[in-house]
């Protein structure tokens, strides 16, 4: 079900996680979880709730101190350096809990992205291809009031750009996130359940957008509960469960992984397991709707 | 070994009661969120409480004893956690402190005003005149016991902690308030205990520190930055952590004591206060060494109001108008008043240096007036000639200095940086600003400033120079905010953690405001061309200027001016109103002056009802008066002609202050609505301005004319029927124009999102969803009749939301 039309990957994963834990006194969140992003294209996340998947995303952009493990950013070892200093060298993210900022308007929330990068970048990185190079923008001139217009245009939110951020519903804010992060240039993007609050029809539009951004060199990392978006644009799917990589491989090799139907089916709860087995595009059973599907 | 053994007697001993002390502070802070700054004010009220109980009335001791500990503080703790600090639970770190720090310093006043400070209260120790030999040294019971209260303290927390259903539903608290709710717990009787147990804890420590040591406000109450000292051993939340640092400081002190010559010097500072300065040595060591915080994201708080910020013309035409405003009343100013008023605009300069710091990045410093200090003496070194260079040289040390001062704490969380400031404005204090070599004889004259021809040698001039240095800064701060730096502040602010992971360094951020923050305290200093006595460098002066600072509304360059004029008002008003006292039903008469001793406390509680800030609540009333250049000139023209008429005797003092409360509270929050030529869009019929500015100059009149001095015998009486005066005006001024001022009816607009978290979800909140989407409101009406009859008009919602 992957979509075909992202740029076939060029030689080296931009993001490479290996043998990740963390540890919160004595609960493992995270176990010994590897895994690797390549640009031009999406990797899902994907797990039932409390899996470890936003704790993985903390300790990846150095939130969260990891107990062991190598964070690579194109090779070089990021996992002593703090959170802006891997900002700076390119992982960008959004929040599963969003942070916006709040009292800020829209077109501010997305310029402050572009400032803080003006702030640090005084080597330039290369123009960022993901949004539309046809537009106009000059990839040599780093703080522009035209690319926060495109980024808001792109994301459709121009008709709110104005508002403060902290009276958006949750869909927009989460598009306000994504833009923020986009302004700073990333070379990969976290992205933490960023359809949860959207529509259908805007869930679709932002599935198409993904694969823009990705088809344009991006790695995009994704934890997302939307199967069917997950379906359609992840290249590749990584599934965790109590902090455990239990399975990965193409979404058709995840679906019909033994090892995730059992982890699944083991669960006590069934609504719970049901839902989970759901999120990662199982179906237990022939009576149970996929969500979203 | 006699000496040695009887110092470490003596250190175990004061370290018992710091660990005494920190576990209480340890068990409110980690149960309830709330950093209690004022742990020491209850620990010295207890000790005074004590001190009536058993010494004044007779009670003996053990009765005593128990009716304190275990009866008064307890409550008092209790009291104080269901009145004011369970309004400020979800609040940001700034109110969380002000509330307490207010707290204290109302603490501190109400002492002062119960027991005055001109009669010696000493408290007999425990088991008087009994000793042991421990290895041939004599140590007196009481030194034993305090040990043992350590021992039984420990042992009962850590029973409490582990093996009670309260002390685990304590512990689960902190951790989630509404999930300890949904599964059956009581947050807010378990909050309550907490903070019982605290002020019980508290209470211990106090009296026997007050048994041991002396009985002195000040000193208890500022025992507080001790006990955090040795807290921040343990992260403020372990208890052995704690017990482990109170070891520490307590040896360290004692052994300073016993073994550094007090005449013993480094370069000009003489080491006869080392010992008082160690919590501070000790605070700055152990937060060096602790790893850099984790960034935790926030949750969902309450929203802000937006911030408005001033256009950069609009700060202009204010900061002219300001200096023309002083300009005009200086020259008119008898030489007392205007030394007031002068005084009063260096406030002001102090409180605008918060406005960075507190009102953009959100942190918190309450040593300013140190850092006024810092700058005062290096202008008074340097700067004999009052050459701009030694003011530039000042003010540049001030920075460099804040940024140190600053480094160490802005790297955890934004609580620690009140306590470094508050730990290092009592090192300034005990290092600094108490050495005869630095400081002789107690007070600094700050050479006034001589620019070319201009020489502020007069208090005139000192006072327009004031004012164009506030009109300065004002407008360079208004400038900075509006540019990317201001919004990057807004942006750290409002999420730290999104920040940082766009790259920001947040740890330098801070830094750099806090040391513009210094600088310009510094300036206030350098600049200030009067002559200071080191106290007003201390730690309790540099509270209030924090905690006025923020009740007059910190986010603006006009709430900071008004936070100085308040700070400026109160010795105003206690030179004023120095001889008159406050009679309440003839029979208690509180003199003015004690009142406003605790004033600035109970201002900042206030907070703590509405942890948005009181003063934005009423700022936002006069906000409308900045905008509007009519009505700013009216306010002011009527200030002015009623303080003229006061002057020349026209009318009385009472007439004036009634006309001049009701003019501020009544006239001027609806002077914009009168004045203005637009007409507000959602009314049905216009608003009546002429009556309504008839009836406002009507009241300012009466207000003047009543004779209030000669009808009224009480002054708490006077005092009283102004206010109500002043309300009623108010009430009739608004109900004769037919119009709210807009900004006092309409409430801060809540995110979608939660609607039907916070509140079950109204119709409003449906019709307001249906317009946002699109729909029209009359496909809606129809929904709602059919579901009215259905449904039997229950009211719509909660709505699950499908994923």
């Amino acid at each position: 079900m992957s979509v075909a039309g992202q740029a076939s990957a060029p030689a080296g994963p931009v993001l490479q996680v290996e043998g990740l834990s963390v540890r919160f006194g004595g609960h493992l969140a995270v176990g010994d979880v590897s895994l690797s992003v390549h640009p031009g294209r999406i990797s899902g996340l994907i797990g039932p709730n409390g899996a470890g998947k936003t704790t993985t995303f903390n300790a990846i952009c150095g939130v969260t101190p990891p107990t062991a493990g190598r964070v690579l950013l194109d090779g070089e070892d990021v996992s002593r350096l703090g959170t802006h200093q891997r900002a700076r060298r390119g992982i960008g993210r959004t929040f599963q809990r969003l942070e916006v900022f709040s009292s800020l308007s829209v077109a501010d929330n997305v310029r402050v992205g572009l400032e803080i990068r003006a702030s640090w970048s005084r080597r330039r990185r290369p123009a960022p291809q993901y949004l539309a190079a046809a537009a106009g923008l000059d990839p040599e001139r780093i703080d522009s009031d035209a690319e926060v217009a495109l980024i808001i245009e792109r994301l459709g939110l121009a008709r709110v750009a104005d508002v403060p951020v902290g009276s958006l519903p949750t869909g927009q804010a989460r598009k306000v996130e994504l833009g923020r992060a986009l302004a700073a240039r990333p070379r990969v993007l976290l992205l933490d359940e960023p359809a949860s609050g959207l529509d259908d029809l805007e869930t679709h539009e932002f599935g198409g957008m993904l694969g823009d951004l990705a088809s344009a060199g991006l790695g995009i990392l994704l934890v997302e509960h939307d199967v069917a978006l997950v379906m359609r644009v992840c290249a590749d799917l990584s599934v965790l469960n109590f902090g455990q990589l239990i399975a990965s491989g193409t979404p058709e090799e995840v679906q019909s992984n033994r090892a995730v139907l059992d982890a699944y089916r083991g669960g006590g709860d069934d609504v719970a397991a049901a839902a989970a087995a759901t999120a990662a595009g199982v179906h237990l059973d022939p009576g149970q709707p996929g969500v979203g599907s | 070994m006699d000496k040695f053994l009887t110092f470490t007697i003596a250190g175990l001993s004061s370290a018992a009661i710091y660990a005494i002390a920190a576990s209480g502070l340890v068990v409110t802070y980690t149960t309830s969120g709330i950093f209690n700054f004022a742990h020491g004010a209850f620990g010295m009220m207890a000790a005074f409480t004590y001190w009536q109980v058993n010494v004044a009335w007779g009670v003996p001791t053990i009765p005593a004893v128990i009716l304190v500990v275990f009866i008064i503080a307890p409550l008092f703790g209790a009291v104080v956690e269901r009145v004011i600090m369970r309004g400020i639970e979800g609040a940001s770190d700034v109110v969380k402190i002000v509330v307490t720090v207010s707290l204290m310093v109302a603490l501190l006043g109400l002492a002062q005003v119960i027991w005055p400070q001109n009669e010696s209260r000493p408290v007999p120790a425990f088991f008087e005149g009994r000793f042991v030999e421990v290895l041939g040294v004599r140590v007196s019971w009481s030194r034993l016991l305090a040990l043992v209260v350590a021992g039984l303290v420990a042992g009962g927390l850590r029973l409490l902690f582990t093996r009670t259903r309260l002390g685990i539903s304590m512990r689960a608290v902190v951790d989630d308030r509404r999930l300890l709710q949904l599964n059956g717990g009581r947050p807010g009787r378990t909050a309550m205990l907490s903070w019982g147990l605290g002020a019980g804890l508290a209470a211990v420590s106090g009296v026997l520190y007050a048994t041991e040591q002396t009985l002195s406000a000040v000193t208890l109450t500022l025992l507080v930055v001790n006990t955090y000292a040795v807290a921040v051993v343990g992260r403020l939340r372990s208890l052995p952590g704690a017990f482990l640092g109170a070891v520490i400081l307590g040896l360290a002190q004692s052994y300073v004591t016993g073994y550094i010559n007090p005449d013993l010097t480094v370069g000009p500072i003489a080491l006869g206060n080392l010992a008082a300065a160690l919590p501070a040595i000790m605070l700055f060591t152990v937060l060096l060494l602790q790893p850099e915080a984790r960034l935790r994201s926030h949750s969902v708080g309450r929203p802000r109001a937006p911030v408005v910020v001033p256009s950069q013309t609009t700060a202009v035409l204010g900061g002219v108008a300001l200096v023309l405003a002083l300009a005009g009343i200086g020259a008119l100013l008898a030489p007392a008043d205007l030394i007031l008023v002068t005084k009063g605009a260096g406030f002001a300069l102090v409180t605008l240096s918060l406005v960075p710091l507190t009102g953009y990045a959100g942190q918190i410093s309450l040593a300013q007036m140190s850092f006024v200090g810092i700058g005062a003496v290096a202008m008074a070194t340097w700067g004999a000639n009052g050459s701009p260079v030694a003011v530039a040289a000042s003010v540049a040390v001030c920075a460099v200095i804040g940024a140190v001062v600053a480094l160490p704490a802005l790297r955890l969380s934004g609580i620690y940086l009140a306590l470094a400031t508050a730990a290092f404005a009592l090192f300034c204090t005990a290092m600094f600003f108490n050495q005869q070599e630095i400081i002789p004889s107690g007070s600094v004259q700050v050479p006034p400033l001589s620019l070319g021809p201009f020489t502020a040698d007069t208090d005139y001039r000192q006072l327009v120079l004031l004012a164009v240095l506030f009109a300065l800064i004002g407008n360079l701060l208004v400038w900075l905010r509006r540019s990317a730096w201001g919004r990057r502040l807004t942006a750290m602010k409002d999420s730290p953690v999104a920040c940082a992971t766009l790259g920001l360094n947040l740890t330098s951020t801070k830094v750099g405001v806090f040391a513009l923050s210094a600088a310009i305290a510094g300036a206030g200093g350098a600049l200030a061309g009067r002559t200071f006595t080191a106290d007003s460098f201390s730690l309790p002066a540099s509270l209030p200027v924090t905690m006025l600072a923020v009740v007059g509304g910190i986010g603006s360059i006009a709430g900071a001016f008004i936070g100085g004029l308040l700070l400026g008002a109160i010795p105003i008003a206690s030179t004023v109103f120095a001889a008159n006292a406050i009679g309440v039903f003839r029979f208690v008469a509180i003199p003015v002056r004690d009142i406003l001793s605790f004033t600035p406390g109970l201002m900042g509680i206030s907070l703590g009802r509405e942890p948005d800030g009181a003063a934005p609540q009423i700022a936002v009333g006069y906000r409308a008066v900045g905008r509007s250049v009519p009505a700013l000139v009216v306010s002011v023209a009527g200030a002015v002609a009623l303080w003229l008429a006061a002057r020349t005797g026209v009318v009385t003092k009472w007439g004036f202050a009634a006309a001049l409360l009701v003019f501020v509270v009544a006239a001027v929050p609806l002077l914009p609505l009168v004045l203005s030529p637009a007409r507000p869009e959602d009314t049905a019929e216009p608003p009546r301005r002429l009556a309504c500015g008839l009836w406002l100059a009507l009241a300012t009149l009466v207000a003047v004319a009543i004779p209030w001095a000669d009808r009224i015998a009480s002054n708490g009486l006077r005092v009283v029927l102004m206010v109500v005066a002043a309300a009623l005006s108010a009430r009739v001024g608004i109900g004769v124009l037919g119009v709210t001022p807009e900004q006092l009816r309409r409430p801060v607009p809540l995110s979608p999102d939660l609607v039907g978290v916070d509140r079950p979800m109204l119709r409003a909140d449906a019709v307001e969803a249906t317009r946002r989407m699109g729909l029209s409101e009359d496909d809606f009406e129809a929904e709602v009749a059919a579901l009215a009859s259905s449904t039997n008009g229950a009211p719509v919602g909660p709505v699950t939301v499908p994923r």
